[in-house]
């Protein structure tokens, strides 16, 4: 009787610890999560993914990485994870230039480096309007003189970006169109270059991101004109938007944010995108932004997967209006 | 000036608290490491390091990471010296006669003066630093597109003088290391060039897979090739320390590299390695016995070795005084500091006086500690040489292959390395001198970039190259220095380099 009440038990226990293994065995996350940033250490991409990075570590309590994997201006890495494993345990943390990438491969017909559907977006975690500066020895007070004087000159007024069909370029090209102007583009290898450039005196405008110019506004070199955003930028209040000023399709921000590899199966994706959640409301992770001085905007599910939509394609418009530069003359 | 001394001295005292001495030695004897490593320099050192510092205070952060900077460029003439892999790209032409010198007996002799000249180098440039740093930043953003055009041409002129053999062999090796350097995306238009589908290649040929295939590999390769086993090198403790001939040789080279560095390290690009490159060809230029030059001259590593560490500290001129990066490493140094919430900018000077003058005398207690180091270190790494050729040359594969892989995790600089390495060896057998191409692909894509930006700037008119005063400056001088040459040339008909080349084919027949 003891015997089979005892064997009873073991075979209840059994039975319920086999829904309990097989779990156990799929719990997500069980090893180092990987969250690969396409770019160097020190940029916009390395700097947010390191913080995302920490926060994410204290709510899933699993140890994450962050790989640079860098190359052909985010193409590397974001290839990278593209063809790897849809286990959730390689993640990417991606700026705009995810759905410029493949439009430019498309404009040189080459096979592209990877497509933007090969991705599930998991959540935005900031978005940075541009705000376009002149040096404070040019004539242009506000941003209805720039684009008279454009007008007036065109090809003539010069600005820096950081490369061809890059972030910044895009920023200025949507201005272009959205005011009807043609300004003179002149490519440099990165953002630094481009700041240098301007501050040299070597080119009339930049778009830029506000925290790299804020500190030469301040000091007087620059002049901030108008901003790429939906609201005015919290730390130059006097400057006003492009939409403000009556040409709503200038909306352009440097973005960024989580994508897993298409394929991710959903049960891993909720869990991470409440684990972001969880973990942008981090306080830690507040500081560090604000360090950076970049405003958290975070957004996930429908949310993001709208501003994606319409970001790429204000994006695929825009490197389509540009073209293959060679072919213009 | 008074001023400038209550600064420091208020710097010093920062810098000689406990911690920011630690952090400092922690720096200078990490970037001694991976300036040991071949491959692995000092922006990967440095990256690899970010994240460690995002705990520290930003004070703390940037004098560990410049420790990092300055101290890899201690350790990079290690290896190259001794086993003629360059230990990291800024000591690619320590190779050439610091290894030399190491197969004369030379080798402890050469460590010492490359520390020794790095030493002076460093100090001697932070003064520059400290004293200079706003006008001189000033002066450097002066610099857009043409000046740099016009700089690289008269760099390109510098090649010339680089080879000890064949004028016509060195000029055929540049010529091949400008076509590598085209590959990559074209920056004005986006195109990719000769990638045939490897995205990888997008970014080009980078130059620490080049420079270690083209020496490291391609001399390992050619050792084993070689009948009979080179004799192993047994130094003596006695030969560990340059001669008085030896130092007077050192001494006009360390002055001169150390000037020609620190200015050249504030103008952005891979200053160091550029400047590494310029220190050579000058010393080459002035030399009375330039025929010395790739057989264990002195002066070709003296000169080098200081101008590479003193463009480190030309480096931190426009990032300390405008927050403009000069070049990946400051970059990465700017944003270490960024992470803490101080914002750089032209105003970093007045706003974080503890942060800046701080770490100006950090800078001076990190280059003492790094002679003190260094110095003892010779003795040690001396005796690699002892070790047989069958243990040292794997191993040395090994740490090569981990280095090119680590600087950017990628697989595809491995086979560039292994490429180019065979490309070097095949060129050794035919007796063609590999530094030029380093140079060929280092400059062509800065080249090309910067004539084509200022043909956008100028909507394709060549006078912009004449209209701006610093441009029409550096080319002028340029041509004076072909001039000449043609003036030589027409006088004596053989010049040196002739003479030696038909020398050696005597020796040979």
């Amino acid at each position: 009787m003891r015997q089979t009440r005892a064997l009873a038990l073991i075979v209840l226990l059994l039975a319920l610890a086999a829904p309990l293994a097989a779990v156990a065995q799929e719990a997500y996350p069980s090893r180092p999560i990987t969250l690969v940033a396409p770019f160097p250490p020190g940029g916009v991409a390395d700097l947010t993914a390191r913080p995302v990075a920490a926060a994410l570590e204290k709510v899933l309590k699993n140890p994450i990485g962050v790989v640079n994997k860098t190359g052909a201006a985010g193409a590397v890495g974001m290839q990278f994870v593209a063809t790897s494993k849809p286990d959730g345990y390689t993640l990417l943390l991606a700026l705009s230039s995810i759905s410029i990438i493949p439009e430019a491969d498309k404009i040189f017909d080459r096979p592209p480096a990877f497509t933007v559907d090969q991705f599930v977006p998991i959540a935005l975690i900031s978005a940075d309007p541009t705000i376009l500066v002149v040096p404070a020895d040019k004539p242009w007070k506000t941003a209805k003189d720039f684009i008279e004087d454009a007008k007036k000159r065109p090809g003539q007024i010069s600005y820096s970006s950081s490369g061809i069909y890059g972030t910044l370029h895009m920023a200025m090209e949507l201005l272009s169109h959205a005011a009807g102007i043609k300004l003179r583009h002149i490519p440099t290898p990165g953002a630094g270059p481009a700041l240098t450039a301007i501050l040299g005196g070597h080119v009339d405008a930049l778009a830029s991101g506000p925290a790299v110019v804020l500190p030469h506004i301040k000091s007087g070199k620059l002049r901030a004109l108008a901003g790429w955003g939906d609201k005015r930028v919290a730390a130059l209040p006097g400057v006003p938007t492009f939409k403000e000023l009556g040409y709503p399709d200038a909306e352009f921000y440097i973005w960024a944010g989580v994508f897993a590899p298409k394929g991710t199966p959903e049960p891993i994706l909720a869990k991470l995108r409440e684990a972001l959640k969880a973990a942008v409301a981090e306080p830690d992770f507040k500081a560090a932004m604000d360090k950076l001085e970049t405003p958290i905007a975070f957004k996930q599910g429908a949310d993001f997967q709208k501003f994606f939509d319409a970001d790429a394609r204000r994006l695929a418009d825009g490197v389509r209006k540009v073209g293959r530069v060679e072919d213009k003359k | 000036m008074v001023e400038t001394l209550g600064n420091l001295a208020a710097g010093f005292s920062v810098a000689l608290s406990p911690p920011i001495l630690f952090y400092a030695f922690v720096g200078c004897l990490i970037g001694t490491l991976v300036g040991v490593l071949p491959g692995v320099g000092p922006l990967a050192g440095i990256s690899l390091l970010l994240p460690a510092t995002f705990g520290l205070d930003a004070t703390r952060a940037i004098v560990m990471l410049a420790g990092i900077y300055y101290g890899a460029m201690y350790g990079g003439s290690t290896t190259s010296i001794l086993m003629r892999i360059p230990g990291e790209a800024a000591s690619v032409m320590t190779c050439i006669d610091g290894y030399a010198m190491a197969r004369k007996g030379r080798g402890g002799a050469a460590l010492s003066i490359a520390a020794v000249g790095s030493y002076i180098a460093g100090t001697v440039s932070i003064v520059g630093l400290m004293l200079l740093a706003p006008p001189l930043a000033a002066f450097a953003l002066r610099f857009g597109p043409p000046e740099y055009t016009a700089l690289y041409v008269l760099g390109l002129l510098v090649l010339a003088y680089m080879s000890s053999g064949s004028m016509l062999k060195s000029l055929a090796m540049a010529a091949l290391g400008l076509l590598l350097g085209m590959i990559g995306i074209d920056q004005m238009t986006g195109y990719f060039r000769y990638a045939y589908g490897v995205v990888e290649l997008g970014d080009g040929l980078g130059v620490v897979p080049v420079a270690v295939g083209l020496f490291g590999i391609a001399e390992i390769l050619a050792t084993a090739g070689q009948p009979t086993p080179p004799t192993v090198i047994k130094p003596k403790l006695r030969e560990l320390l340059p001669s008085r001939q030896e130092w007077r040789e050192a001494n006009w080279p360390i002055w001169r590299g150390t000037v020609l560095g620190f200015f050249i390290g504030i103008l952005p690009g891979s200053a160091h390695i550029i400047s590494s490159f310029v220190s050579y060809a000058v010393e080459k230029r002035v030399s009375r016995r330039p025929e010395e030059f790739g057989h264990g001259a002195v002066a070709g590593v003296a000169g080098p070795e200081s101008a590479n560490n003193s463009a480190t500290s030309g480096a931190m001129v426009p990032m300390l005084a405008l927050g403009v990066p000069s070049g990946p490493i400051p970059a990465v140094m700017l944003a270490a500091i960024m992470v803490h919430g101080v914002a750089p900018g032209p105003l970093l000077i007045q706003q974080q006086p503890a942060l800046f003058w701080g770490f100006i005398a950090s800078m001076y207690v990190g280059n003492v500690m790094l002679l003190i180091l260094n110095l003892p270190l010779v003795g040690l790494f001396v005796n690699i040489l002892r070790v047989p050729y069958p243990y040292l040359y794997p191993a040395i594969l090994v740490f090569a292959t981990l280095g090119v892989y680590a600087v950017n995790n990628s697989v595809v600089d491995v086979w560039i390395m292994l490429a180019t390495g065979l490309l070097g060896w095949v060129l050794r057998k035919l007796d063609f001198e590999t530094a030029p191409i380093v140079l060929g692909v280092v400059l062509a894509p800065m080249i090309e970039l910067s004539l084509r930006q200022s043909l956008a700037m100028s909507d394709g008119h060549y006078a912009i190259f004449l209209q701006r005063p610093i441009a029409a400056t550096l080319l002028a001088v340029g041509a004076v220095l072909v001039l000449l040459n043609l003036y030589t040339f027409a006088r004596r008909g053989l010049d040196w380099r002739s003479r030696l080349a038909l020398a050696e084919k005597g020796e040979e027949a």
